[in-house]
């Protein structure tokens, strides 16, 4: 069996899809000024990040903590490695990173899986999965079945995890899911946890070849 | 017709169908399957076979002249499209295909499966199989369907439905459940699943009340958001075990996400169960475990506050341990209980949880030590653990109290024989671990996972 060919959406574009999804404050430049402009509305430190290329953080074209200068710099050849486009987004921190991430099993339909670990999900192997869209509580079973399910509780004193907006995560991708057949796999991954509230760094959507 | 009705003649049926019966030859499966038949207790046994004559005392014949049941067929490959034709036209309601070589062996032999479909579904008769072990069915009192490639099965009648994708598991089935005194109701080898899958099994099973535990051994389930409808009905009335084997191959195909590679295979399938309600199991230790829980008539642990009582110190900390890895708690007993047990048993005994009532506690003590433990409110459920020491007095104590405060109980008890029948002639189900024993009560939770 071959498998499918795929197209794989830009992080912007995936975003734009899965609606109700907390993010960063970003914009998606298209000029080295405008990207100069959001640095300042920004905070004055961004993340800086190539669009439209897969495996950015691994070919190193997502630059963490850029001032205006450093955005100058950098722009161009961020723009040159992807679309054309860079995507400034605010620096955030937080005390956790999960991914949260959807598929199409070939027998059971649309399931939306969450890790711990975000970008370190695969070495952890601690996923919960559960049938899209949750019915009431299903989340939270699932949740509890997670080996790391202390760490969404609170741990050395960071608050616990807002399950109902972490819900919306999933929500996100479940409708995705269920709205858009030509979907077949999304990540949101890392999804940070700041102050107890998830927000999504990165995201991909993947959609069957037509 | 609805599948509920529909498979009435294969669980149940009064009159059986043999066909493959012409060997003389006692070490063929065949002649298993024949003599299987004829000690079943069905009204009407038939034995079909291309040559006119006689097997096992019974006359054969080359055609089915009357409407059965349920008809067995164990002919060559090259026979069973022949003889599922005869059995159609005669009016059989069921078939069981046992004989192998279809759709596993490639194309060619998955469109001879699907013919044998076809043929049955023009005649609206259900197929079983093919390349199954059979199928084996408590029919009331000492009465049994034993349609089966399966020698030697002792049956015993009880609350356990298996359905099985693989006929080696269905023995290995049957051997767990003699060692265990567990008893069955029906069991019915899948096979390839060309017409009856575990859905449609799981449809009738559904409706069958003198089912109390249903279990199920699955490679592969692929009825999809049907399959979770089902054994939600199911588990709304009656625990659904499952055991799901090729757990690891998730993620083998080259995924262009994370997800793809984290997410897939298994993952479904965990969600898929625990939407349903059943309780999941990761190996076949675990789901004989489980079997033997939900299978006695324990009640459910509606609370997870435990304690273990003892008159052995080191495995009941092992019981412990496993419980708290399981999620279930061991509060420290009630004042009240404290009071009790002190009163009673000698000073060096421990009265936290584990309650380690000692071996030098007085034959007399055991009974009120024991019920303190077990009327504490502050507990849910209870593990007995008893190694070395046969002490009857300790035995009688916590069957006596599992019974009266209707907590559910059970046991892992080691060379103490009295102890041993005691507790299980009242019903509790004893484990061959201190774990395994812990891991028996979690599963009494309702909607439990392990």
């Amino acid at each position: 069996m071959t498998e499918p060919r795929v197209i794989e959406l830009s992080e912007w574009d995936s975003k734009q899809r899965l609606s109700g999804l907390p993010t960063p404050r970003e914009v998606l430049t298209t000029t080295v000024e405008e990207a100069i402009d959001a640095c300042e509305d920004l905070g004055g430190r961004v993340v800086c990040k190539a669009s439209g290329v897969a495996h950015k953080s691994e070919l190193g074209l997502v630059r963490i903590g850029l001032d205006a200068a450093g955005v100058r710099s950098s722009w161009e050849e961020l723009a040159a490695a992807g679309d054309g486009t860079v995507l400034c987004a605010e620096l955030v921190s937080g005390e956790l990173e999960l991914i949260v991430g959807g598929l199409r099993d070939p027998h059971f339909g649309p399931v939306v899986s969450i890790g711990i670990g975000g970008v370190a999900t695969e070495v952890f192997g601690d996923v919960a999965v559960v049938l899209a869209p949750p019915e009431p509580g299903e989340l939270d079973d699932a949740l509890a079945t997670l080996r790391g399910s202390t760490l969404l509780r609170g741990h050395r004193g960071s608050p616990p995890v807002d399950v109902a907006a972490l819900e919306q995560v999933v929500m996100a991708v479940s409708n995705l899911l269920d709205t858009d057949p030509s979907v077949v796999e999304v990540d949101c991954n890392p999804v940070l946890i700041s102050g107890g509230q998830p927000l999504v760094l990165d995201a991909l959507v993947v959609r069957a070849a037509p | 017709m609805t599948a509920q009705a529909s498979l009435d003649p294969l669980f149940k049926p009064a009159s059986v169908a043999v066909y493959g019966a012409s060997t003389r030859d006692r070490a063929k499966l065949g002649n298993t399957l024949l003599r299987n038949a004829l000690q079943s207790d069905t009204a009407e046994v038939f034995a079909v076979s291309p040559s006119a004559g006689r097997a096992e005392g019974l006359t054969t014949v080359v055609s089915l002249r009357h409407p059965v049941d349920l008809a067995l067929i164990s002919v060559p490959g090259p026979a069973v499209e022949a003889a599922i034709n005869d059995a159609a036209a005669a009016g059989a309601r069921c078939a069981v295909v046992l004989t192998s070589g279809f759709g596993e062996t490639g194309d060619e032999g998955r469109a001879a499966e699907r013919r044998i479909v076809d043929r049955a579904a023009r005649s609206g008769m259900r197929v079983q199989g093919p390349n199954c072990m059979g199928v084996v069915s408590h029919l009331g009192g000492d009465r049994w369907l034993n349609g089966s490639y399966f020698w030697n099965v002792a049956l015993r009648p009880g609350p356990i439905s298996l359905l099985s994708q693989s006929g080696a598991f269905g023995g290995m089935f049957f051997s767990e459940l003699a060692a265990r005194g567990l008893g069955l109701k029906r069991f019915a080898s899948l096979g390839n699943a060309a017409d009856l899958d575990e859905t449609a099994m799981l449809e009738w099973l559904a409706g069958d009340d003198e089912t109390g535990v249903v279990a199920l051994f699955a490679e592969a389930i692929s009825g999809g958001r049907r399959f979770v409808d089902v054994v939600r009905r199911i588990t709304s009335e009656r625990p659904v075990v499952v055991l799901k084997s090729g757990r690891s191959v998730a993620g083998t195909r080259a995924a262009a996400s994370h997800t793809g590679s984290i997410a897939g295979g298994h993952g479904a399938v965990s969600a898929a169960l625990r939407r349903a309600g059943a309780i999941e199991t990761s190996n076949s230790d675990e789901f004989f475990d489980v079997l033997t829980a939900v299978s006695s008539h324990q009640p459910a642990l509606t609370g997870s506050r435990v304690a273990v009582v003892t008159v052995s110190g080191g495995p009941s900390v092992l019981a412990a341990d496993e419980a708290e890895r399981l999620g279930l708690s061991l509060p420290a007993m009630a004042d009240g209980t404290v009071e009790r047990l002190r009163a009673v048993v000698p000073a060096f005994a421990a009265t936290g949880n584990p309650v380690d009532l000692t071996p030098q506690c007085a034959a007399d003590a055991y009974s009120p030590a024991v019920s303190a433990v077990f009327d504490d409110p502050a507990i849910d459920g209870v593990i007995a653990i008893n190694c070395g020491l046969d002490l009857e007095p300790f035995g009688k104590a916590v069957a006596e109290a599992s019974t009266r405060t209707a907590k559910p109980t059970v046991g892992f008890v080691t060379d103490a024989p009295t102890v041993a029948t005691i507790l299980a002639d009242s019903g509790i189900p004893l484990f061959s671990s201190p774990e395994r024993a812990a891991r028996g009560l979690a599963s009494l939770t309702a909607g439990s996972r392990l």
